[in-house]
C-alpha cells in the first residue's frame, strides 16, 4: 500500500496542468463547431482515447495517466470533449467487440468527432428491465431492417450513428436473443425527437425507428451476443472519471463554504453554527471517501484487472452521495439555490454550461436525480450486489425462463 | 500509487486470522465477559510471540518495524472476533504515544517490555466532562523536588487493571504535560465499571497527591497538547480499525444466514428487502475499509492530508459501523436478539468504540475547522 503518486505520474500531472494553462478556450464555448474544435484539440494533444491501442488512433496510457487528465480538466474547469458516448461506451464497445474492420472504420472518427454517437438501448417499457427490449432487428438477407422505439438517448440530437440493442430472436430466454449493432442515424427511417426532462432542457431524445437499415457488416459480436456485450460495457471508464468527479465536487464544496460565510442565521454566518458545521463537515467526509474509493479502483485498473461487479458498488455509493450534496447545498443556499436565473455571480456554478447545462445550483440538484436511475438504478445495483459479490440466492422471477414475444 | 496490500500484508492478515479463529472463539471470549481479569493471559503470551505486540514497534525494541497499515490489518482482525483484552490500551495507547513522544530510556524500558508481553500500558484520556480536546483538562501536576505530584480525576480508562503504566496528561506550572503513572503507587485509586460491552473494561482512576519522578515526564513539560491531538488520531483510527471488523462480522454473518434461512418457503436473502439491506451494509463495510486504510496510510506516510483523514475515518466508520451491526440484527430478526446468538458482541464492541477518541460529531467539527474555518 502507497498511496503516493509515483515521480512519473507526477510529471505527467504537471505537463498536462501546462498544457491547459496555455490551451483552455479564453471564453465559453457556445457551438457545436467550437466544441468539435476544443475536442480536436485535447485528441492532438494526446489526451483522448488514451487507452484505445495505438494502431485505430489511441495513446496506449496507463489508467492513471487517463484519471490524470481528467482530474487535471476537472481542476481546470475545462470544458468536455463533445463525444462523450463515443469516448466512453461506444469506443471501448468496438475496442472490445469490434472486428479490425471495424475498429479501422470507425474509432479514429470517435477520436476526432467527426462522427459523433449515441446509445439506443433503453425503451419506454425496458428500463431496469432492459432485456425485456422490444426492438426488432430482422434478417432481410443484405441487411437488418429495425423497428422500434428508444428513449433516453443522450445526444440524439447530433449523433450521426447510434450503438443498438435491437431483438433478432424471439424463441429463446430474453436474454440470449439481443444483438448489438451499429446503426446510422442519417437515414430516413430514424427519427429523433427531443425529451423534455425535469431540468427543463432536453440532453435526451426519443429516437423511432421504421424499417430503418443496418448494414450487415455493423453487427457487433455473433446474433445473441448482444446482451453480454451490453454488460460488460456499460461499466466501462467509470473508474477514470472517478477522481475527476471528486475534484469538480470538492470545487463546488468550497464555494458552498464561501455561501456560507455571507448567509446569516439568527445574525450568525451559516457557517458558524454548529449544525451547518456539523452538515458540512459530513458531506466532506463523504466526499473524501468517495476519493479514496477512486484511488482502489484506478489501483484495480492499473493492475488489468476490471472492477466487474464492484462497480456497481461504487456507482450506488456515489451518485447516492451526489444526491446528499446537491440536497445539502439547497439547504444552505434557501431560495438563491433553486433560482434558475438571477442568482448572484458567486452563487454559480463552476460548471461546462456548453451542453445545455445550466450552470446553477438548481439544475445540478434537478440533475442528481437522474444519476440513481441511469445507467442501472440504485435498486438494480443493489440486486447486482447482493447476487454477484454476496452471492445470495436470486429471487422468484416470473421471467427467469420467459420467452420475450 | 496502490491502494491494495503487498504480499507481505495479506498474509499478516490470514495469519492473525487463522490465530484469532483458533484461540480467540467466541468461548473464549464469553469466558472471559464473566473473567476476573478480563483476558487470557496465555493468548497473551501466544500474541507476544507471533510478534503482535511489538508490531509498530522498531527492531531495537523487539518489535517487527512495520507501521499502522499492518497494525490497522490486526486490530481490524480483532474486531472481527471482539477480542477481549488489552492490546489496543497497551500497543495503540501507551506504546504509540511513547514510540512518537518518549525519552530514549521510557522507549527501552516500555517498548521492550510491552513487545515481549511482560507489560500493558494504558492512557487515560478522559475526564468528567468526556471532552476529547485535551486542553479541557483539569487534572495537575504540582511541583515537588525534581517531581510532580498529581491529582484528579479520569474516566473510561481501559483496562487499568491490568496496566503496569498509565499516561495521565495533567496540567503542570508549564501547562498540559503528560506523565507515566504506575497505577499501584499509594494515592491511585481504581474503581471499576461495568458497560453493556463485557469485553471491554473501563476505569475511573482517581490521582489523590500521587507523587511521580523526574523521569515519569513523557516529551517535554507544557508541550502535551499536540502530542495527545497525534496520540489521538492513531487512536481514532485504531478504533476504525476495530469498529471495521466488528462490522464485517455483523454482514457477513447476515449474508450466511440470509442462504440458510427459510420464511414463506423461500430463502430470504432471495428477498428485495433482505438483499438490499446487505447490498447496503457491504457498501458501507467497503467505505469504511477505504477510510480506515487512507488513514492508517496517512499518519505512518505523514501526509499533508492525515489529520483529515483520521478524522474522516473516524466520523465515518462510527456511524456506519454502528449502523450495519444494527442492521444485522435486524436481517437476522428474533435470533439475533438472544444472548446466546454473538451478533451482540460485535454490537456491542462496535457502540463502545463508537463514542471513544472523538464520535463523529467531535471528528466532523475537526473537519469543518480543517476545510471550513
Amino acid at each position: 500500500m502507497d498511496l503516493n503518486y509515483t515521480p512519473e505520474d507526477i510529471a505527467f500531472r504537471k505537463s498536462v496542468r501546462a498544457w491547459l494553462e496555455a490551451n483552455l478556450p479564453r471564453a465559453p464555448l457556445k457551438t457545436l463547431d467550437e466544441r468539435r474544435a476544443w475536442h480536436r484539440r485535447l485528441y492532438e494533444a494526446g489526451y483522448l482515447g488514451m487507452g484505445w491501442p495505438k494502431e485505430f488512433g489511441g495513446g496506449g496510457a496507463r489508467p492513471m495517466e487517463q484519471a490524470i487528465v481528467a482530474d487535471e480538466m476537472a481542476r481546470a474547469n475545462a470544458p468536455a470533449p463533445t463525444n462523450g458516448l463515443g469516448l466512453g461506451i461506444v469506443g471501448p464497445t468496438i475496442v472490445v467487440h469490434g472486428s479490425d474492420a471495424q475498429k479501422a472504420r470507425y474509432l479514429k472518427k470517435i477520436l476526432t468527432a467527426e462522427e459523433m454517437w449515441c446509445q439506443l438501448y433503453s425503451e419506454p417499457n425496458a428500463g431496469s428491465d432492459l432485456a425485456s427490449l422490444k426492438t426488432s432487428a430482422e434478417d432481410r438477407g443484405d441487411h437488418f431492417a429495425i423497428n422500434g422505439q428508444k428513449i433516453w438517448t443522450s445526444g440524439g440530437k447530433v449523433a450521426d450513428w447510434g450503438l443498438l440493442l435491437a431483438r433478432t430472436d424471439t424463441k429463446v430466454p430474453k436474454h440470449r436473443g439481443i444483438t448489438c449493432f451499429l446503426i446510422s442515424m442519417r437515414q430516413p427511417g430514424v427519427d429523433v425527437r427531443p425529451l423534455k426532462q425535469i431540468t427543463g432542457s432536453s440532453e435526451f431524445c426519443e429516437v423511432f425507428m421504421t424499417n430503418a437499415r443496418v448494414e450487415k457488416p455493423d453487427q457487433i459480436g455473433k446474433l445473441g451476443e448482444g446482451w453480454a456485450i451490453a454488460n460488460t460495457t456499460l461499466g466501462y471508464e467509470r473508474g477514470g472519471r472517478s477522481l475527476a468527479r471528486v475534484t469538480s465536487y470538492a470545487s463546488q464544496y468550497h464555494r458552498l463554504v464561501a455561501a456560507a460565510k455571507k448567509l446569516r442565521r439568527h445574525g450568525q454566518p451559516l457557517a458558524e453554527s454548529p449544525v451547518v458545521r456539523q452538515k458540512l463537515g459530513r458531506i466532506w467526509a463523504e466526499l473524501e471517501v468517495e476519493r479514496y474509493n477512486a484511488l482502489r479502483v484506478l489501483t484495480q485498473l492499473e493492475r488489468g484487472e476490471h472492477p466487474g461487479a464492484g462497480g456497481s458498488l461504487t456507482k450506488l455509493s456515489y451518485s447516492e452521495f451526489e444526491k446528499r450534496f446537491n440536497e445539502l447545498a439547497l439547504e444552505i443556499l434557501g431560495p438563491y439555490g433553486q433560482l434558475t436565473e438571477g442568482a448572484p455571480a458567486e452563487l454559480g456554478l463552476e460548471i461546462d454550461t456548453a451542453v445545455g447545462e445550466q450552470g446553477t445550483w438548481a439544475y445540478a440538484y434537478l440533475w442528481s436525480r437522474a444519476g440513481t436511475i441511469y445507467a442501472g438504478s440504485s435498486e438494480i445495483q443493489k440486486n447486482v450486489i447482493g447476487e454477484r459479490i454476496l452471492g445470495l440466492p436470486k429471487e422468484a422471477r416470473a421471467d427467469r425462463a420467459g420467452v420475450t414475444r | 500509487m496502490n491502494f491494495s496490500f503487498t504480499e507481505d500484508q495479506a498474509l499478516l492478515r490470514s495469519s492473525v486470522r487463522s490465530a484469532l479463529d483458533e484461540q480467540c472463539k467466541t468461548d473464549h471470549v464469553r469466558a472471559m465477559m464473566d473473567d476476573r481479569l478480563g483476558y487470557g493471559e496465555p493468548l497473551w503470551s501466544e500474541m507476544a510471540k507471533l510478534g503482535w505486540l511489538g508490531l509498530p514497534f522498531p527492531e531495537q525494541y523487539g518489535g517487527a518495524g512495520l507501521g499502522l497499515v499492518e497494525l490497522a490489518i490486526v486490530l481490524e482482525e480483532m474486531g472481527r472476533v471482539a477480542y477481549p483484552g488489552p492490546f489496543f490500551s497497551t500497543v495503540v495507547l501507551g506504546g504509540l504515544t511513547l514510540l512518537l513522544n518518549g525519552s530514549d530510556a521510557q522507549k527501552e524500558r516500555w517498548l521492550s517490555a510491552i513487545a515481549s508481553g511482560r507489560s500493558r500500558l494504558t492512557a487515560a484520556l478522559q475526564e468528567d466532562s468526556l471532552d476529547w480536546d485535551p486542553a479541557s483538562t483539569t487534572a495537575t501536576a504540582a511541583k515537588a523536588g525534581a517531581g510532580w505530584t498529581l491529582s484528579g480525576t479520569k474516566r473510561f480508562v481501559p483496562w487499568a487493571h491490568v496496566a503496569d503504566a498509565v499516561l495521565v496528561p495533567a496540567r503542570a506550572p508549564e501547562g498540559l504535560s503528560l506523565f507515566l503513572v504506575n497505577p499501584k503507587a499509594p494515592g491511585v485509586t481504581l474503581t471499576p465499571t461495568r458497560g453493556m460491552d463485557l469485553t471491554t473494561r473501563w476505569f475511573t482512576l482517581k490521582l489523590d497527591g500521587v507523587s511521580v519522578g523526574a523521569d515519569a515526564l513523557v516529551g517535554a513539560a507544557g508541550g502535551a497538547g499536540s502530542l495527545l491531538e497525534s496520540a489521538l488520531r492513531r487512536a481514532a483510527v485504531g478504533a476504525s480499525a476495530e469498529m471495521l471488523g466488528a462490522a464485517r462480522r455483523c454482514l457477513d454473518m447476515s449474508v450466511e444466514y440470509a442462504k440458510v434461512r427459510e420464511q414463506f418457503g423461500q430463502l430470504i436473502g432471495s428477498f428485495q428487502a433482505i438483499r438490499h439491506k446487505c447490498a447496503e451494509m457491504l457498501m458501507e463495510v467497503e467505505n469504511s475499509h477505504s477510510a480506515v486504510y487512507y488513514a492508517a496510510w496517512a499518519l505512518e506516510a505523514g501526509a499533508e492530508d492525515a489529520a483529515m483523514a483520521a478524522s474522516v475515518a473516524k466520523s465515518y466508520v462510527s456511524e456506519s459501523a454502528r449502523r450495519v451491526c444494527g442492521e444485522s440484527i435486524q436481517a437476522h430478526g428474533g435470533i439475533g436478539f438472544t444472548w446466546e446468538y454473538d451478533l451482540h458482541l460485535y454490537f456491542k464492541r462496535a457502540k463502545s468504540l463508537e463514542v471513544m477518541f472523538g464520535d463523529a460529531e467531535y471528528h466532523r467539527e475537526l473537519i469543518a475547522r480543517l476545510v471550513a474555518a
